[in-house]
């Protein structure tokens, strides 16, 4: 089964596509992936039911959430009450320690999403700060990153033994499906998709097609 | 200092701070409709029973102020920059409209890029018509990057 993992609908501030154009965009470019989660920015999307849409559109379609810490962007899955109410989803300076460890907590994963990327990836703070204890899967391939980005997040996850995840960011329609994540069981929910990063049997790919 | 964003989000939103009318004629929403391109009837023909402004045709009004009186300035640098406008359609706009519009800072907020920390302002401007039947919101955005502590 292949998920995307990172991507922005217009809730996001920043983001340019409503959830059923990206389910359109996906079956006519029939595009090889399962399903997608959107992960909109410093906040969880509680109110969107795409129940309707994912039965008309054959996709799963998961809400997670992308906070900003002091090591950068990180997208959380399995996002909860308890997790909403362990810290200010709003905030850009959260502790990622804090946000690793709550999220442990509440039975979410919290993964670091970018960590190529200058400023907001967590390489760039990793230097300065030390590695942080409790990041066990970082995304290795992100649709959005600039030459060099994705490779300096594959040499962070080798170097500190981190799992690899795929994501596309993608912000517009036609972004989707450019990277994703493979995984070996199949996923029908946040809970699923949780237990398997816990797991760990999945491995990040880019551009999967049909 | 670092900003505070979640207070100046309090201080500063939800209260009007400027007003302005303007009156508006088929010339320029002729103008305006075939400079961004627009080929329809009716929103390049006077004569047309529909004549009426493209959508966007509310983002070429300027209000008196862009902030309310004594927002504070976020950088001793840099006036910031244009983040871009975002319209919502509620009604036709027609010649011989007179719209009223009502400025209010709707959001503030705060988000990190490749270039650091950026503050986004929200100024919200909403047109009514003489009707007083909402016709148009702008969301013009603005962005400052703070200086650093």
């Amino acid at each position: 089964m292949i998920l995307d993992l990172h991507n922005h609908s217009i809730r996001s501030d920043d983001g340019k596509a409503k959830v059923e154009n990206y389910c359109q965009w996906i079956r006519k470019r029939e595009l090889g992936i399962d399903g997608f989660v959107l992960t909109e920015h410093r906040q969880f999307d509680s109110e969107s039911d795409y129940r309707k849409l994912e039965d008309e559109s054959g996709l799963l379609i998961l809400k997670g959430s992308e906070v900003e810490t002091n090591y950068g962007h990180v997208l959380v899955f399995g996002v909860n009450e308890d997790l909403q109410a362990a810290f200010d989803f709003a905030r850009i300076d959260l502790p990622l320690e804090q946000v690793l460890r709550e999220s442990e907590r509440c039975g979410a994963v919290a993964v670091p999403c970018h960590p190529g990327r200058a400023t907001v990836g967590m390489c760039a703070h990793i230097e300065t700060l030390g590695p942080v204890p409790g990041v066990g899967i970082v995304e290795t391939l992100n649709g959005g990153s600039r030459s060099g980005e994705n490779e300096a997040a594959e040499a962070l996850a080798e170097r500190y033994g981190y799992r690899g995840v795929g994501g596309s960011d993608a912000h517009i329609v036609s972004h989707i499906g450019r990277c994703a994540t493979r995984f070996e069981q199949d996923i029908g929910s946040m809970d699923e998709l949780v237990a398997a990063l816990r797991e760990g049997d999945f491995e990040a790919v880019a551009c999967p097609s049909t | 200092m670092p900003v505070d964003v979640a207070k100046l989000k309090q201080d500063w939103t939800g209260f009007e701070f400027d007003r302005v009318e303007f009156d508006v004629t088929a010339e320029e929403l002729v103008e305006f409709a075939t400079t961004v391109g627009e080929r329809q009837g009716r929103f390049i023909d006077p004569a047309d029973a529909e004549f009426q402004a493209v959508p966007n045709f509310t983002t070429k009004y300027h209000g008196r102020r862009m902030w309310p009186e004594e927002f504070p300035r976020l950088s001793s640098k840099s006036a910031g920059f244009d983040g871009g406008k975002a319209v919502e359609v509620h009604g036709p706009i027609r010649s011989g409209d007179r719209l009223v519009a009502k400025s209010h800072i709707h959001d503030i907020f705060e988000k990190t890029g490749r270039s650091g920390s950026m503050v986004f302002i929200v100024h919200r401007m909403e047109f009514s018509n003489q009707r007083e039947e909402l016709v148009s919101v702008v969301d013009w955005r603005f962005i400052q990057k703070p200086d650093a502590e």
